[in-house]
């Protein structure tokens, strides 16, 4: 009789791959988290690895981290930024864009907002909100050209925002190795903002930029789940076509929504300039773009997940920046956990939507 | 005079690593994978040009095969995320480009070897050609870039005119089919990313151990996704990629040689330029050629042949 198993090899023969219907979500839970233990373990091996005492890393990560007072409010402080560019992320990837340029709106986001300093635009009591506003609407602008391109000539958005970054980045060298530079000394940064300048400490040394963060963490909410243009972003989503039949205007959607992202990313490179570096810098944005990803990925683009997910983000920069202090260890050990965590998390989707089931009966 | 000399004498210089990349790219895309990994491919080649380079005392053969074989090796994950996890292919080409930067970045520190010279390889010249007026400079080259085209040849006349090439194509055209034939499809991709992949290594290797001499983190420096964009340009097809990578050969050339004539242009502006021609082409492909049927069919689709549902 025709057995068509006897065709397929030898593990085949007795273990087959099914798709499953659906998986309870603490199922999917307990697969995501078993997954970012892996990544976690594969990232300690190789921390080991490269020299760090095994025991010295569950102190530098959990404890120092977390249960210090300092160090945590380290981490809020440099969870604002991450926060929105992870939520620069999720609105783009909603969209079904792949918005790769965080990193080239961040920096014109930070450019804006500098330029309002340098040329002292507005009373000092205005100063902040406007450059707020000159972050926003730079970092607004460095999107459009991708998101047109996209929707009118079909123009990859990876590779079109990817080249932007690029050019952005050497404008901001230009810049600070140019007209920009603080005349004092020699070093590529703009000279320091003024006291009124700087994003302030609310109480106890809780900056204005992780309460910012929330505030907008919170419109972003409004505006994915509650909004009408939320509303048509999941409809074009899950089937563009039939939502562009019943009248939804996808393209303006789409348009109005990588907009958001761009404003989004610009708003973290002025939280990083006003907030915690005071001035424009040559290199303040690397690793951000990545992360915003990453966010978004780990998030499935849901921003109060993505708020978590920045939280867990920051603790990683600054257990990175301690680690390079203390162990020599390069700052890209972060983007390579981060990367190990995409591929772990990404890999376990596999075994949710797939069974490895044992064929049963006298087939052999 | 001379200053024009020495632009075209400087060309294959930079134009090889984009011909190498987009070549291993072509290779990878026909059999239907999205490769979007090149960047991260080329840093890894890199820096395991140079590793290899300083930890053999300088031999430079082998750092270029140690560059492929380092390439080729990481790209298994890559396979082993698109081929048998299934993972989304643009997702898994940024995981890639992403690991390959961490990486690299971690190993080169540790190692010490960033900054660190090597000698590379000496320029052979075609003697009688190597004499003209002004294009003799173009016959004065290590053997890499006459290897180039030679390497060019052989993949097409493979990808062309041998069963191997025809099966590799049909796999990305039209999976099913080819299984449906008796052609191992899955064992098909993850041959082409190996062998696409060694060549995207050796074009990182070339920047490092025979360009540039030295290794610095982050070198590559964009190079990787403009050959993901020249391969879009070239529609898939190996003689026109190496026309692209030529093309951008001769613009990224010309950046130190505006320096030594004198031209006083801000500098940034005139390191954009790549990017921004990158930009342009793109657009003008984009509005020039609206067919997609050089486009391999399952490009970016995942290979299932049957399941249980």
């Amino acid at each position: 009789m025709f057995d068509a198993t006897n065709f397929q090899p030898l593990l085949a023969r007795r273990y087959t791959l099914e798709v499953r219907q659906q998986m309870a979500w603490y199922w999917q839970a307990l697969v995501i988290a078993l997954a970012l233990l892996v990544g976690l373990l594969i990232s300690a091996a190789i921390l080991v690895v490269a020299g760090v005492p095994a025991g010295e890393l569950l102190n530098e990560f959990v404890i120092l981290t977390l249960f210090d007072a300092q160090s945590l409010r380290a981490v809020l402080f440099q969870a604002a930024p991450l926060i929105m560019v992870g939520l620069a992320g999720c609105v783009a990837f909603r969209a079904r864009f792949w918005n790769l340029g965080l990193e080239g709106q961040m920096i014109w986001g930070a450019i804006g907002a500098t330029a309002i300093s340098l040329f002292e635009i507005g009373p000092p009591s205005m100063r902040l909100p406007l450059m707020l506003l000159s972050a926003v609407v730079c970092g607004l602008i460095w999107a459009l050209a991708p998101v047109l391109l996209k929707l009118h000539l079909k123009v990859n958005e990876i590779i079109s925002t990817l080249m932007l970054n690029y050019i952005a980045l050497n404008f901001l060298l230009h810049l600070v190795y140019g007209d920009w530079k603080d005349p004092r000394d020699n070093f590529p940064y703009s000279p320091q903002y003024r006291v009124f300048e700087r994003l302030p400490d609310v109480f106890d040394g809780l900056s204005l930029a992780i309460v910012l963060a929330t505030l907008v963490a919170f419109l972003v909410l409004w505006f994915t789940n509650v909004s009408r243009a939320g509303l048509y972003l999941r409809f074009v989503d899950n089937s563009p076509g039939v939502a562009r039949a019943v009248g939804v205007p996808v393209n303006r959607v789409i348009l109005g929504t990588v907009l958001l992202s761009g404003a989004l990313a610009g708003l973290a490179g002025f939280m990083i300039t006003a907030g915690q570096e005071g001035r424009l810098t040559h290199s303040f944005y690397v690793g951000y773009g990545f992360s915003g990803i990453l966010i978004a990925f780990l998030a499935r683009n849901q921003p109060i997940a993505a708020t978590v997910v920045a939280l867990l983000v920051a603790t990683l920069f600054v257990a990175g920046r301690s680690l390079q202090v203390f162990y020599q260890i390069p700052f890209s050990m972060v983007q390579l956990i981060q990367a190990i965590l995409v591929i772990c998390v990404a890999s376990s989707e596999f075994f949710i939507r797939h069974r490895i089931r044992r064929i049963q009966g006298g087939q052999s | 005079m001379s200053l024009i000399a020495s632009w075209i004498g400087n060309i294959p210089d930079f134009a090889v690593p984009f011909a190498l990349a987009a070549l291993g790219l072509i290779i990878i895309e026909r059999s239907g994978v999205l490769a979007l990994g090149a960047e991260g491919l080329m840093l890894v080649g890199a820096m395991s040009g140079i590793g290899a380079s300083l930890m053999t005392d300088g031999s430079t053969v082998a750092a270029l095969i140690m560059a492929m074989i380092a390439a080729a090796v990481v790209s298994q994950l890559f396979a082993l995320m698109v081929l048998i996890m299934r993972i989304n292919q643009v997702i898994a080409g940024l995981a890639l480009v992403f690991f390959c930067q961490g990486l690299t970045g971690l190993c080169g520190t540790l190692m010490n070897w960033t900054s660190r010279p090597v000698s590379g390889l000496s320029d052979l010249s075609l003697w009688p050609l190597s004499e003209l007026p002004v294009l003799g400079k173009l016959f004065i080259q290590d053997p890499v870039v006459y290897l180039t085209p030679i390497i060019f040849l052989l993949v097409v006349l493979v990808l062309n005119r041998t069963v191997l090439g025809l099966r590799l194509r049909a796999v990305g055209e039209n999976p099913q089919a080819a299984d449906a034939a008796g052609i191992p499809v899955l064992a098909y991709r993850c041959a082409a990313i190996a062998a696409g992949s060694a060549l995207i290594g050796l074009a990182g290797a070339y920047i490092s151990v025979l360009s540039t001499k030295m290794w610095l983190a982050d070198m590559v420096g964009g190079r990787g996704w403009i050959a993901v964009a020249l391969v879009i340009f070239a529609r898939w097809s190996p003689w026109k990629a190496l026309a692209g990578a030529v093309l951008f050969g001769c613009i990224e050339a010309l950046i130190p040689q505006m320096a030594a004539s004198g031209i006083r242009l801000p500098q940034y502006f005139v390191f954009m330029t790549p990017y921004a021609v990158t930009l342009g082409v793109m657009i003008w492909v984009a509005v020039a050629s609206r067919d997609n049927s050089s486009q391999p069919g399952a490009l970016g689709e995942p290979f299932i042949r049957e399941e249980r549902r």
